[in-house]
């Protein structure tokens, strides 16, 4: 029962981790840009978190440089298991225009695995949107209920979570 | 900017040289000065033309010889060309005139292994006389990336 | 007083960027701080050499992205002047609408990501909705929000029609609203001046110690813009105003960049006027002759000066960036010295750093 309401929770309400490992800041406004009032991600249940420990997601951006390696590495581990690693436009994915730079490790997945790759220089802040909704629709859940199609409506998706959370106090009492 | 008071008066500071203005687009001076004159090339146009904002300093590998370019600004742009060779590439530190030219001293001794005798962080590490500023702390020593002769890409760490 | 060392990034709820700070404190006050660069260095200097004319266009676009069209525009005026080309009156006008419309897309997520740090998150909602009517307008313009491709070497890549300046017309006359509600706000919301007036306050003189330029130096009333006192692309044809404040603190590097949002507005509607029909680029060769160059221009946060060799050859023997973030930087270790604790984060943004571009 607990495991259903824990997997429900963060299927419903993921939260997200933003590091910025070696990008030009192009990416990195972007994801701040899914808090303000025209993408407004929290509406849709997606916190944006400081500390590593309490983040579900990492949203990395830009290639990974030496100096940023080991740190890179640290926020991962002290991140709770299940985690899940977004790698955020084309350098996080490849190295991007980066390539070959003496300080250049190349995309994230060199340094940690990776479970979803946003391409895009930068990706628009509604394609990161949907890149997360695809993560989460990936994300196992309980049997009595299928996985939501991903590229369902924010509108629907926000009265779905409203009928969900009376279903969940259910499961919690 | 009067490049010809300039001159007079950098000739009257250092009298064993003769200075000499050259132009380059977009509407930069270029005066070439010894390394032993600079400090006082830097503090003749300080005190005597008000010319002491320091844009940045440029060191490049001309593939015989390094050449700094100190960019200066004052409603119109002056640069103190100095050259060193590879195995002196020792110059005094300006830091104690302008205290905004720390930056793009470290970065000189990083990029290019430029050692800067006087400025106040020198000497913290042995090896490449400064801590790092923008290369990594596993840097190897001895291999300062805008050094022509290092291969673009280190492989190995 | 026992003095504590506490290490600040580079991944830390206050930076939205990498950096890494050591901040002694004595109980509440900071007494020393020691910077640390290059989490984001990604050796552009080094990789240019390595990339051909054209090629560097796309890579120095991507040396910052707040301030990507600058770059490129510094680079590509340079590179013209080394192969003397003569750029149409046209393709400058554009060129100079980038850099406006960049400029008020810069200052307004700075002026919001000020306004989180001193937690007065309404503004920081408001102003960043106002960025998107510019981002619209030059994703309009260009296709792409914050990376706009718009320069080649020899003038621009866009031709936008009447249609479209109109659309620009209407969205800059609403924009105007905007930033005239915000200027309202810095300068009579009480909670915003209390918390950034007389904080992380600089005199002229450590200004002029440390070389700073942009709206850091201008709020300590040092009269300085390259788009006035050197002009490039198509500033000489049009007439604006230096903001300059004398304060010195936060809350005038506030003003000094609100106010010039308003004017970056007023320079769009003179571009507009002015944009007489007629071609957008000229045809560049792939070598550049043998020389050197220096090229400046206004970005954001203040002179971005490029230093560019060609030996003749398809790529360029040297090319160096210095961005206005690097002599901030050098002052900020002044500021974060004898202040409390709590305005650490007001001075941070202050200064509007982009490590990105310090780093490269």
């Amino acid at each position: 029962m607990l495991n259903r309401l824990v997997q429900w929770a963060r299927r419903r309400s993921p939260w997200v981790l933003h590091y910025n490992s070696g990008g030009c800041n192009g990416c990195d406004i972007e994801i701040l840009d899914l808090l303000t009032p025209r993408y407004d991600v929290e509406r849709l249940g997606i916190l944006k978190e400081a500390s590593p420990r309490h983040a579900d997601i990492l949203l990395c951006t830009g290639p990974v440089t030496r100096q940023s390696r080991d740190r890179l590495r640290r926020i991962y581990e002290q991140m709770p298991a299940p985690k899940w690693v977004v790698a955020v436009g084309t350098c996080a994915t490849s190295g991007g225009v980066f390539r070959g730079s003496y300080n250049m490790l190349g995309g994230i997945d060199q340094v940690i695995p990776v479970d979803l790759y946003i391409p895009g220089c930068p990706p628009r802040p509604e394609v990161i949107i949907e890149g997360l909704a695809r993560l989460l629709a990936t994300i196992d859940v309980p049997e009595d209920k299928p996985p939501r199609d991903a590229a369902e409506p924010p509108a629907e998706q926000l009265k779905s979570v409203a009928a969900d959370e009376g279903e969940a106090s259910d499961d919690g009492d | 900017m009067d490049t010809q008071a300039i001159l007079d008066a950098l000739n009257d500071a250092c009298p064993d040289h003769t200075f000499d203005a050259q132009a380059i687009p977009i509407d930069e001076t270029v005066i070439e000065v010894p390394v032993i004159c600079l400090k006082r090339v830097v503090a003749c146009l300080g005190s005597g033309f008000s010319i002491s904002h320091l844009s940045t300093i440029t060191g490049q590998d001309t593939g015989t010889e390094l050449e700094l370019l100190y960019h200066f600004w004052s409603k119109g742009g002056l640069t103190l060309r100095v050259v060193l060779p590879y195995d002196d590439a020792r110059i005094d530190s300006l830091t104690a005139v302008i205290p905004g030219a720390d930056f793009y001293e470290r970065e000189l001794a990083e990029m290019l292994g430029v050692r800067l005798e006087g400025h106040p962080r020198s000497g913290l590490t042995e090896a490449e006389g400064f801590e790092h500023f923008l290369l990594p702390e596993d840097w190897r020593p001895g291999r300062p990336p805008l050094r022509k002769k290092q291969p673009p890409k280190e492989n190995e760490s | 007083m026992t003095r504590v060392t506490i290490p600040i990034g580079p991944q830390h709820p206050l930076l939205k960027e990498p950096l890494s700070f050591m901040l002694t404190a004595e109980g509440e006050r900071v007494v020393d701080s020691v910077l640390r660069l290059g989490y984001v260095h990604r050796g552009i200097e080094r990789l240019a050499e390595e990339r051909s004319w054209v090629q560097n266009v796309h890579l120095l676009e991507r040396v910052c992205g707040i301030c990507s069209h600058i770059h490129t525009t510094t680079y590509c005026q340079g590179v013209e002047a080394l192969l003397e080309l003569e750029v149409p009156p046209r393709a400058q006008m554009i060129r100079t609408l980038m850099c406006e419309l960049e400029r008020i897309h810069s200052h307004l997520l700075w002026l919001g990501v000020l306004a989180e740090n001193v937690g007065f998150t309404t503004i920081f909602m408001y102003s960043w909705r106002d960025r998107e009517m510019v981002l619209d307008i030059m994703e309009d313009l260009s296709g792409g929000r914050i990376a706009h491709a718009v320069n080649i070497i020899g003038g621009v890549r866009i031709d936008p029609d009447a249609e479209q300046l109109d659309s620009i017309r209407r969205g800059l006359d609403k924009l105007q609203q905007q930033v005239d509600t915000l200027l309202d706000v810095v300068q009579h919301e009480r909670s915003l001046r209390v918390r950034t007036q007389h904080v992380g306050r600089t005199t002229k003189e450590l200004v002029r110690r440390h070389c700073v330029v942009g709206p850091v130096a201008r709020a300590v009333g040092i009269d300085e813009d390259i788009r006035r006192d050197a002009p490039y692309a198509a500033y000489d044809r049009l007439s604006f105003k230096v903001i300059t404040e004398s304060g010195g603190d936060v809350w005038a590097t506030a003003l000094v960049r609100v106010r010039e949002t308003s004017e970056s507005l007023s320079l769009c509607h003179q571009i507009l006027d002015q944009l007489d029909p007629g071609d957008v680029a000229t045809r560049a060769g792939r070598r550049v002759p043998a020389g050197e160059v220096v090229s400046r221009a206004e970005a954001p946060r203040g002179e971005v000066i490029y230093y560019i060799r060609s030996a003749g050859t398809d790529k360029p023997a040297r090319l160096k960036i210095r961005t206005p973030t690097l002599p901030a930087l050098s002052l900020l270790g002044e500021q974060l010295r004898d202040i409390k604790l709590a305005d650490v984060p007001v001075v941070l943004s202050g200064v509007d750093l982009c490590i990105a571009c310090a780093d490269r």
